[in-house]
């Protein structure tokens, strides 16, 4: 704090830089989902559908829509289907426009 | 008698020193429209020691009158529109209304009959923080994209898992 304090008074600058250094506890975070479109068939879509509490997903034809702003990264998609579904790893996830948060994923997979 | 100096000059250098000293903060009022308090126990931290929200020129403040940017949570209770208003009213501008957490972007609470289900039915929200709650990093940055210190990460996002590109055939 003080040779902070220092530091500042020198230089003029009041703040610092973001991030000051990588915080540790980033890693161990919840995150949404990422989704493997291959693995994705429209019958698991659909189970994964009934079960997002958020309604984070629904699906339009051979399209997967995933709203991230409604994501609330509980996992009960990855419950449902551990093999098409996977963590994101991202958590800043601040948007300007509200439809940037709206992400269609291809549902490319076959069968059940 | 030394000549006075040149009045505009002198205001011009006066205004430079302001804009140095202040010019990088920030007054924040947040809002809890029917909120379950975890994005309040998320905000909460970020003036603790460990995120240190005042390093980088953010401040909490009780009044919306001192507030640059509104910092809203919750899905939007249909009985806290008015006070909502209100606060976003008192504010001057130039102001930033920053929707905090799932439920306040329209994601738990859709069908609900005693909320809006979303903070932008009442509010023009400038900037979104997705999470359930949002992490204090995740506030942070949301911060600083809404001072435009930071660039938004979301547009370049797929969501889809990395080992896998959506191009590809079996």
């Amino acid at each position: 704090m003080p040779l902070w304090f220092a530091r500042g008074l020198r230089r003029g600058v009041v703040t610092t830089r973001y991030p000051a250094s990588p915080d540790g506890s980033a890693a161990s975070l919840p995150t949404p989902p990422a989704f493997r479109p291959r693995q994705l068939s429209r019958q698991v879509v659909d189970r994964m559908v009934a079960e997002c509490p958020g309604r984070a997903l629904s699906r339009r034809d051979d399209l997967l829509i995933f709203d991230a702003g409604a994501c609330t990264t509980c996992g009960r998609c990855a419950r449902v289907a551990p093999d098409a579904v996977t963590s994101s790893g991202e958590f800043e996830l601040t948007a300007t426009a509200r439809s940037a948060l709206v992400k269609t994923i291809p549902i490319l997979g076959e069968g059940q | 008698m030394k000549p006075a100096p040149d009045e505009a000059a002198t205001a011009g250098k006066l205004r430079q020193q302001i804009a140095a000293q202040f010019g990088r903060s920030l007054h924040i009022r947040t809002l809890d429209t029917g909120s379950c308090a975890a994005c309040e126990q998320e905000i909460r931290l970020l003036a603790a020691p460990h995120y240190d929200l005042h390093r980088l020129g953010f401040f909490f403040t009780p009044a919306p009158r001192h507030a640059d940017l509104l910092l809203v949570t919750g899905p939007m209770v249909r009985a806290f529109e008015v006070a909502a208003r209100k606060a976003y009213e008192a504010m001057p501008g130039p102001k930033v209304v920053v929707a905090t957490g799932a439920c306040a972007l329209g994601g738990v609470y859709q069908a609900d009959p005693f909320v809006h289900g979303q903070v932008g039915a009442v509010l023009p929200v400038d900037v979104w923080i997705p999470g359930c709650p949002p992490s204090p990093l995740a506030l942070l940055h949301g911060l600083g994209v809404a001072v435009s210190r930071l660039a938004e990460k979301t547009p370049g996002l797929t969501f889809i898992a990395a080992d896998e590109s959506p191009g590809d055939g079996p």
